[in-house]
């Protein structure tokens, strides 16, 4: 009934559980430096109009790990993602200066083809979006673009895609039924395997389990864990118990600022700034 | 707790320390009951108004159904009043009629009296006597057409006397008296048929063109043919009869009947043994038997015999009770063959008698069994049988105005009979069937409603409109349908924003433009125009896109410097110029073209190659309609490809889809229910839209898909055709089966393009 009271319990929990994460772990601290680079963000500005949205972000993602974005809504966090396949195009609006580089090159150049762009780095929407066919056909689609014909080959990358996204067996004998009748849970599991039949480099997920139950987002998250063996991967979430539990890197963002970036444990567990300290406890706000 | 909420704050501990700034329980206790009446009001408002729709709706399809409906009504008949024959009783009645107002029958009777009677109760009002000479007797009669009201009588010394029944009109004490009289045409004395002076077995009469022609066959088997014309003196009142007289070749076999048609172009000669013979006599001089055939089955014989209203279709009917139309029909070398076209339901007594109707191609059957048989001939409709009497009907009288009969049974007495036949000729079989119409070669579809004389069969099939009306359709979606749905497309997906909300909005207005500016702009402008620019339209068919796309490609390969001059999402204004060039080049090049590849016309041409052109044809059409079409196909389908969720397409594209991959892959399948309605929508508009295609059709009920040719639509010949006609009729009520038709036809396509949108409504709540 109180509110208030409601509020302070929760947060403590997640800094408890943060916590308890970190100190029952094996997990080592993990030093960017070691890193292979997949991704660097070079002074980044990104205005909507008038508005600046994001505020000259620097930051190196590491291959082959998970990097997530935290924050406040509104922060600019999804922007910034949306930054790394060049989704902003598509607002009329949207401009930006500074440069991110994809295994060296700049994305941003003019002579880049955005769909190559977009195959190589792939995305994750928050919502669940199949597209209105078969469960075959979505994951078959990014495929066709490409212009693959031979059913063979089809047939082979569904199967496999659909397996890396755990979904084949509960999807194998109704695969030509359309993607609707999948809970959301399925749906997004399915969304992932579309996403990764194309072989992409790095995968995007936006708050990918933000519109899913507990079960549905543990089995996403377990697929992120097993995801990262092969794909660089960037995650934007709320929930800072998902952030300090599947991913290796995390920054904190706030009003289009990139407060604080570094190894999820050294962040979780010793904040640098006074700023990340209080969203990660829950005194922000 | 849900008490204390409803009825006042403050009253419960929980908010007691603050002042509740809410209104009293009791001031928001009287907002809420206005509240909900407010609410019923709008419910049953908006209730009411939908209901209203429906009833509005449904009383149209009501009212369109009262119209037609009499059509659907049975014939009847029910006796009315029944009297001995009325004078000279124990002579045979030879004819029986009556007169416009169905006041008065006559009978003329085998002894040459003509007895006037009144039809309620038998009473004579006259009886006149043929100036028959002394020592000569009747030995034949004939009856022209009734409209006609000839009788002839054929005597025993070769003369004949040809006679017109008559009624003079008057009003004593303002009530109609009708005053019946015999007149002689062609004088009181007897007209000599045959200068032998042989008696007159079998006699035919008619008035036509070239004046009256009487066909005989004397004692001695000559078939004699005579052409009478009569013309009055206006000063002396004195007749001049002028006669031209020919010997036919004999028939064969015994004659029982003939026939002579009002064009004076054949002689019909039943025989007794079940054939009949046709006559060539349109060159008297060289009449010769044309053809000759069996019209009854082998066995039986011809038992009654008439002309159909035109002298055209004979009607015979057998002693097997057959009852069969035949006329002449032309075949390739240009002769003319006795043709069975229809044979009706049969009696299961010999045929007795037959009478034709006055106006219409109906005639009425009685058998020797006393069964009365209500046939219509274009129709192919047995529209009643009904036993009337025991033994054979031996007279049938039909009213001019097919309200009222006279039967006369076998004894001695007439039937005053009540008739309702209003609607003969509507069957589904003349509205939708091939049809065999008079004098044609073979059946076919044809909508022709009305002609320039009385005996003209009237031809109801819908086929010529309903096809017409399809076509029209069909052009004009063909034309629209594309631009339609591309413009759709690239406004909702590829232009932008700012652009969109006034593209869209001025597409739409189009609607509002009066279909009749579109149709006078395309009849009198746009017709004459693409018929002396032929070329023009066909190359602009074959290079606009053509530019188009070599202007997109183009502008993709210029240099910055130059596109940044155009903002982002405003490329397409470099079309315009393109379109407007290539439009005029088109059009300027247009005669020269002609001149170098079509002999100076394309239309001209065309119609060498063996292709019909007319000035007001589908192309037109197609263009005109097409214009009223488009906002309508645009505006629904812009609405689906819009509508198709963001994240759909944001989906596709950061699969790494192009654009146009992810409008084909993504946002073409997601919006085709709603295209596909938006197409759906579109043909129920051109289908039920009238004023363009009046004006821009000819109006020609024509069936064939020839772009170049003109077509009548449903709708069109309801505007055109219901002003002229009898309210009432049947060609009226068949205008409005028609309405009923083209009313179900749009609310069958509109209803499925409805449907179709619900599903995609749902379907979309589910993305």
């Amino acid at each position: 009934m109180d509110g208030m009271t409601t509020m302070t319990e929760q947060n403590t929990m997640t800094h408890g559980v943060t916590a308890g994460l970190f100190e029952n772990s094996e997990r080592k601290r993990l030093r960017l430096a070691d890193e292979t680079i997949a991704l660097e963000v070079q002074n980044l500005n990104l205005y909507y109009g008038d508005a600046q949205a994001l505020k000259s972000i620097s930051m190196k993602v590491a291959a082959k790990r998970v990097t997530a974005f935290i924050g406040p809504s509104g922060c600019g966090k999804s922007t910034l993602l949306r930054c790394f396949n060049r989704m902003n195009d598509l607002v009329d609006a949207c401009r930006i200066d500074g440069r991110i580089l994809l295994e060296g090159a700049d994305i941003y150049e003019r002579k880049v083809d955005v769909a190559e762009l977009r195959r190589r780095v792939g995305m994750v929407f928050q919502k669940p979006n199949p597209f209105p066919k078969s469960i075959y056909e979505n994951v078959a689609y990014g495929l066709r673009l490409q212009g693959v014909r031979d059913r063979k080959v089809l047939d082979e990358v569904v199967e496999r895609s659909l397996r890396s996204a755990a979904l084949w067996d509960e999807v194998k004998d109704r695969l030509h039924q359309n993607a609707f009748g999948l809970s959301g849970g399925q749906q997004q599991r399915l969304v992932i395997a579309r996403a990764i039949a194309i072989e992409p480099e790095v995968i995007l997920l936006d708050e990918p389990a933000s519109a899913l139950d507990p079960i549905s987002t543990a089995k996403i998250e377990e697929l992120i864990y097993e995801l990262k063996e092969d794909y660089t991967i960037l995650i934007v979430t709320h929930n800072m118990q998902q952030a300090a539990r599947v991913s290796d890197y995390t920054a904190y963002m706030y009003l289009g600022e990139m407060i604080e970036y570094g190894d999820t444990m050294t962040l979780f567990t010793n904040p640098k700034k006074k700023a990340t300290e209080d969203y990660i406890t829950g005194r922000y706000g | 707790m849900t008490d204390a909420f409803i009825t006042a704050p403050g009253k419960d501990g929980r908010s007691s320390d603050l002042t509740t700034l809410l209104p009293s329980g009791e001031k928001r206790a009287r907002l809420r009951k206005w509240r909900y009446f407010k609410d019923g009001v709008s419910r049953y408002g908006v209730g009411a108004g939908g209901i209203g729709v429906v009833f509005a709706l449904g009383l149209i399809f009501v009212y369109l159904f009262y119209e037609v409906f009499p059509l659907l009504v049975p014939a009847d008949v029910s006796v009315e009043s029944s009297y001995q024959l009325p004078g000279d009783a124990d002579a045979n009645t030879l004819f029986l009629t009556l007169e416009r107002y169905q006041e008065l029958g006559v009978r003329f009777s085998d002894r040459g009296i003509a007895t006037f009677f009144e039809t309620g109760d038998g009473r004579i009002r006259n009886q006149v006597a043929m100036p028959i000479p002394e020592g000569v007797a009747v030995t034949s009669f004939a009856h022209g057409e009734a409209r006609q009201r000839l009788i002839a009588y054929g005597l025993s010394d070769g003369s004949a006397i040809v006679g017109r029944h008559a009624y003079d009109l008057s009003y004593p004490d303002d009530m109609r008296y009708i005053a019946p009289k015999v007149e002689f045409p062609l004088g009181d004395e007897p007209v000599m048929v045959d200068p032998q002076g042989r008696a007159l077995t079998q006699i035919a009469l008619q008035d036509g063109p070239q004046g009256y022609v009487i066909a005989a066959l004397t004692e001695d088997n000559r078939l004699l043919m005579s052409r009478v014309r009569s013309t009055t003196n206006l000063f002396t009142g004195a007749v001049d009869v002028r006669r031209d007289s020919f010997q036919l070749p004999s028939p064969p076999g015994n004659t029982r009947q003939i026939l002579v048609s009002g064009d004076h172009r054949s002689v019909f000669v039943a025989d007794d043994l079940g054939q009949l013979h046709y006559y060539d006599i349109s060159v008297p001089a060289n009449a010769r038997l044309a053809d000759s055939g069996r019209v009854v089955p082998e066995g039986h014989q011809i038992t009654a015999m008439d002309f159909l209203v035109g002298t055209l279709s004979i009607i015979v009917g057998g002693s097997d009770g057959s009852v069969s139309q035949w006329f002449l029909v032309r075949d390739e070398q240009n002769r003319h063959h006795l043709t069975l076209v229809r044979e009706f339901e049969p009696h299961a007594a010999p045929i007795t008698a037959i009478a034709t109707e006055l106006a219409r191609k109906g005639f009425y059957v009685g058998d020797a069994s006393g069964v009365l048989g209500i046939h219509y001939a274009t129709s192919h409709r047995t529209l009643l049988k009904r036993h009337l009497t025991d033994g054979p009907i031996r007279g049938i009288g039909l009213s001019p105005v097919n309200r009222a009969m006279l039967i006369e049974d076998d004894s001695g007495r007439l039937l005053h009979m009540n008739l309702r036949n209003p609607h003969p000729q509507a069957s589904l079989q003349a509205l939708w069937g091939r049809v065999w119409y008079e004098g044609r070669s073979e059946k076919d579809y044809i909508w022709q409603s009305s002609g320039a004389t009385d005996d003209f069969e009237p031809k109801f099939s819908l086929i010529p409109v309903t096809l017409g009306t399809l076509k029209a359709a069909f052009f004009a979606m063909l034309f629209a349908t594309p631009l339609a749905i591309m413009g759709a497309i690239y406004t909702a997906y590829f232009m932008q924003r700012h652009l969109r909300t006034v593209v869209k909005p001025t597409v739409e207005i189009m609607e509002a433009l009066p279909t009749v500016i579109l149709g006078f702009l395309a009849g009198l402008w746009l017709a004459p125009f693409i018929e002396s620019h032929l070329p023009a339209v066909f190359s602009i068919l074959i290079l606009m896109p053509l530019a188009m796309l070599v202007a997109g490609f183009a502008w993709t390969r210029m240099p910055m410097v130059v596109r940044q001059y155009v903002p982002l999402g405003m490329e397409i204004l470099v079309l315009v110029p393109v379109i407007l060039l290539v439009a005029w080049l088109s059009i300027a090049a247009s005669p020269l073209v002609e001149v170098m590849f079509f002999d100076g016309s394309m239309r001209q041409w065309l119609t060498e190659v063996g292709i019909t052109y007319d000035q007001r044809n589908a192309l037109v059409v197609g263009i005109a309609m097409g214009f009223a079409v488009i906002p309508t196909i645009f505006s629904i389908a812009e609405d689906a490809v819009f509508n198709v969720p963001k994240h759909l397409t944001q989906g596709s594209l950061a699969l790494g889809a192009t654009p146009w991959q992810t409008v084909v892959g993504v946002v073409l399948p997601t919006a085709s229910p709603g295209i596909f309605a938006a197409v759906m929508m579109g043909f129920g508009r051109a289908v039920g839209e009238t004023m363009i295609v009046l004006m821009a059709t000819g109006n020609s009920p024509v069936i064939n898909f020839n772009i170049f040719e003109g077509m009548r639509t449903l709708s069109a010949n309801i505007a055109v055709e219901l002003t002229e006609t009898a309210v009432g009729s049947t060609h009226y009520r068949i205008l409005f089966f028609s309405a009923l038709v083209l009313l179900i036809l749009t609310f069958v396509v509109n209803t499925a393009a409805e449907i179709i949108r619900q599903r995609l409504r749902q379907r979309y709540s589910n993305l």
